[in-house]
């Protein structure tokens, strides 16, 4: 009877698994991607590392099993002691030498793989870099372009041309991290790092922040969508033009990012309060100088922002100060 | 040779009465056992906490507490397990042990030592109390990095408790360590040199001298987190002209030294345990006291293996990938010793057995999983994501949890009189051994699936859903597993089986005397010989030659 509940459990519980292999998702062996060289490249140690560690672990796990089956006390008494060994030089001097041969040979594999992760792989780009400055904020990321665009958590790239990202932080740590693109670099105030990265395909780039934040931490999330160079070429000057003009919909990206984690993307309130027919809509001057400086658990999400994005999200927000969310 | 400190007799004043008397005690078996149980109480806490946060992360967009709570309760798990339970645990083992196992009547400070746990005590106090201070407990992690932990961005008082909970129980456990050095050093027995102390002996000398150095400087830079809160100064704020990442290496220096503070005694547990219940000499004893000096010793050069993506200069990095690899070297050194004294051995697979070769084999994984943390371009990918919690609760509870509770099942006799059950001991070794495994290994996939830790939520369906269901399913299962310890030493206080002095036909001191042991510990030391001198005790015995 209990034997056939636990048969019944398991094949429940492998029905659920097998559902969800079938749904084609990976299950987690290597990180996500690669989608870049440098995600490659670090793939490549993650496999190096799962062969070696692998061969350790079935080694010593099944000398402590094999020994312990085998020399099992099978009912003997417990005075009855075995050989007086008390160590053997030769065998120990070959049990440290061994896993120091194995540790030089992946800090050498580490130390070839390293110039292709943490710099270029200009070798087949196509044009120059592109250096994006990336802010990381409570709780969402501002991306500066060099001809002045402004984006919002998803960040626009040209597919196959590196990319330079400088990643600093406005308040608290943060980090930056898309899984199929690169490792996680730290944004962290009063220090600028930088990563590389050359997505080898069109398509989007999931992540999400990478270091404690604050309450909402697990909903700092980024995107890396890459498209054709010529494509983002023209969404570059277009949207230029756009911002410069204040045409673009700056405004309504600023919103999502860094007032819809806690207001909702209708401005409904969610964890923060529903700013629906909320006054202080109509002052400019309050809403600057709240997200400028924050309030209690709002943080300064404002802080440090151009005029252009100020001025984008206060036209953005005046159409939520007529809608009353009638509570 | 050093002068021997004559133990300040019990104070009798109050003495009388079976409260109050462990109110004044001064015996280190009685701190010792105090040490013990409010560790014991406070892993019951820490272990409920850990059980809320599984069941809130058990489903995709699960809203059993808020992010709020929540922050709080990772902050306050890792705050105690680390500071209220595991470094504490050893100094309650430490204490009752190393004075019994040297040959010894008391700690070299009985006074110190009571103060000590009192110390201890306040500081856990101080730390669950700051659950009801205005904004609650502190919620930026067991690590509180500026500026997150800063005043500008954690206004509340539970951050500043949480300064006040950890300088309250690093002062114990710095004054402990005194005192375990100093009688290590002082009241050793006659003939016990350094090459015939036991390796748990050794390996709590490591532990001290690692709490001298690491936790006084946490103590500093705790202090100016608390100056940057209070008074206004900005030695974190770069705002200001201070720098964050220094709170980060300052951190770090105490943190990965905390790390061995917190492994090397399961270590000294698992060189006691092993060769007794393989009846055999434990292989290489030189190999591993040495090994235990070089882990201490390195453990303070790894620091910055913690910080990879923080943006280090890259020959910084380098040497920090080389010295954790190197680290493993001792380690794996250790490992392979253990096993090999069970070859040819008679091995009894008694419960203290069970766990300490569970220990050894849950470890192994803990053990590799750091080499890949350690390869640092790998790291970049999954530093905090749960691969690092994957890895330190196999570090942490595979090694220093199972290996503490090896200890248990070894010295309850001895403490007691009584045995634990060993029926019960063994449902508890199964359930932990399954738990563990269920709860932890499909944190390494979460982990390279992209899952951060200290999120209190998710939205990923898929495989991601499904490990964090496996997770909490484990954990629930060594929940059930701690159940029925406390269930084992309730039974055991009223019909356990009643030990002799010596049960397991022992090596070392600790057995000579009665269980429990009188007060003043022993009517008189045997001269030791070797590290094992209860074996050469029972051979001189069996060969007639003891005229006692």
């Amino acid at each position: 009877m209990r034997r056939a509940g636990a048969l019944v459990f398991v094949a429940l519980l492998g029905l659920v698994l097998a559902h969800v292999a079938l749904a084609g998702d990976p299950a987690g062996l290597s990180p996500r991607g690669p989608d870049s060289p440098q995600a490659a490249k670090i793939e490549g140690i993650d496999w190096l590392l799962i062969a070696i560690t692998g061969g350790i672990f079935v080694l010593v796990e099944g000398a402590l099993i094999l020994f312990v089956f085998r020399f099992r006390n099978r009912g003997r008494s417990r005075t009855l002691e075995g050989p007086e060994i008390h160590g053997a030089t030769r065998l120990e001097l070959i049990w440290t030498a061994i896993p120091v041969v194995i540790l030089a040979a992946i800090v050498a594999f580490v130390l070839v793989k390293l110039p292709g992760i943490n710099s270029a792989d200009s070798a087949k780009a196509a044009g120059p870099p592109l250096i994006v400055k990336v802010e990381g904020r409570q709780f969402y990321w501002n991306f500066l372009y060099p001809n002045g665009v402004i984006q919002v958590e998803r960040m626009r790239v040209p597919a196959n041309r590196d990319v330079k990202l400088l990643i600093n932080s406005e308040d608290v740590d943060h980090s930056w991290w898309i899984p199929a693109l690169q490792g996680k670099f730290d944004a962290i105030p009063g220090k600028t790092n930088h990563l590389w990265f050359r997505a080898d395909r069109r398509g989007t780039f999931e992540g999400q922040c990478g270091e404690f934040c604050g309450y909402e931490h697990p909903h700092m999330v980024a995107a890396v969508q890459a498209v054709p160079s010529s494509d983002f070429q023209s969404w570059y000057d277009r949207e230029a033009r756009a911002q410069a003009s204040g045409t673009s919909d700056l405004g309504k990206m600023t919103f999502d990012g860094a007032c819809a984690t806690c207001h909702g993307f209708h401005a409904q309130g969610a964890f923060g309060p529903d700013l629906r027919g909320n006054p202080i809509l109509q002052q400019p001057a309050a809403i600057k100088t709240l997200l400028q400086n924050g309030r209690n658990k709002m943080p300064a999400v404002g802080k440090g922002w151009s005029s252009r994005q100020m001025n984008a999200l206060l036209a953005y927000v005046k159409r939520f100060a007529g809608s009353s969310g009638g509570g | 040779m050093a002068v021997r400190v004559a133990p300040d007799p019990a104070s009798t004043i109050v003495s009388r009465g079976r409260f109050s008397s462990w109110l004044a005690t001064v015996d280190h078996k009685r701190i010792g056992i105090m040490y013990i149980l409010t560790s014991l109480f406070f892993f019951v806490a820490g272990g409920i906490i850990a059980l809320l946060m599984r069941s809130q992360l058990a489903r995709p967009n699960e809203h059993v507490f808020t992010r709020d709570t929540y922050d709080q309760m990772f902050t306050m798990h890792g705050t105690t397990m680390i500071f209220l339970v595991v470094v504490p645990v050893f100094a309650g083992l430490a204490n009752y042990l190393v004075p019994l196992m040297i040959g010894a009547r008391d700690m070299a400070f009985p006074r110190l030592n009571a103060l000590s746990y009192w110390f201890y005590l306040l500081g856990g106090i101080v730390l669950y109390a700051s659950w009801f201070s205005g904004g609650g407990a502190a919620r930026a992690g067991w690590y509180s990095y500026p500026p997150l932990s800063e005043h500008a961005f954690e206004p509340g008082k539970g951050q500043d408790l949480w300064i006040l909970a950890i300088h309250l129980t690093t002062i114990s456990s710095i004054l402990g360590a005194i005192n375990f050095i100093v009688t290590i050093h002082n009241l050793r027995a006659p003939g016990m040199s350094w090459m015939r102390l036991p390796l748990f002996v050794w390996s709590i000398y490591v532990y001290s001298v690692l709490i001298l150095i690491a936790l006084t400087e946490l103590a500093g830079a705790l202090t100016l987190l608390l100056l940057d809160r209070k008074v206004g100064t900005h030695f974190f704020l770069p705002s200001k002209g201070g720098s964050a990442v220094l709170y980060q290496h300052m951190f770090w220096f105490f943190g990965h030294p905390e790390v061995y503070i917190m492994v090397l005694p399961a270590f000294g547990i698992l060189s006691e345990v092993i060769p007794v219940f393989s009846r055999k000499p434990i292989f290489g004893y030189k190999a591993i006291a040495f090994s235990t000096v070089a882990i201490g010793f390195y453990s303070m050069l790894v620091w910055a293996h913690h910080m990879f993506s923080v943006g280090l200069p890259t020959g910084l990095n380098i040497f920090f990938m080389l010295s954790s690899m190197t680290i493993a070297v001792p380690t794996g050194i250790k490992i392979f010793n253990w096993i090999a004294t069970t070859w040819r051995g008679n091995v009894i697979l008694d419960t203290a057995m069970l766990f300490a070769l569970g220990a050894v084999g849950v470890f192994t994984i803990g053990g590799l999983s750091g080499i890949f943390l350690a390869a640092f371009p790998f790291d970049w990918q999954v530093t905090d994501t749960y691969f690092v919690v994957a890895h330190m609760h196999y570090v942490l509870f595979g090694g220093s949890a199972f290996a503490l509770f090896a200890a248990f099942y070894y010295w309850w006799p001895k403490m007691f009189g009584r045995f634990l059950d060993e029926r019960l001991g063994k449902v508890n070794f199964w359930l932990y051994f399954i738990g563990i495994n269920l709860t932890f290994f499909p944190q390494h996939f979460l982990g390279l699936l992209g899952m951060p830790r200290r999120v209190w939520t998710y939205n990923h369906h898929g495989w991601w859903a499904a490990w964090n269901l496996v997770s909490t399913i484990g954990a629930f299962v060594m929940a059930f597993g701690t159940l029925v310890f406390l269930i084992n030493v309730v039974r055991t206080t009223r019909v356990g089986r009643r030990a002799g002095h010596d049960p397991w036909v022992a090596d070392t001191l600790e057995w000579y005397t009665t269980s429990p042991p009188p007060a003043y510990n022993f009517d008189k030391v045997p001269y030791v010989t070797s590290a094992r001198p209860l074996r050469d005790l029972r051979r001189r015995l069996q060969e007639g030659s003891v005229h006692a």
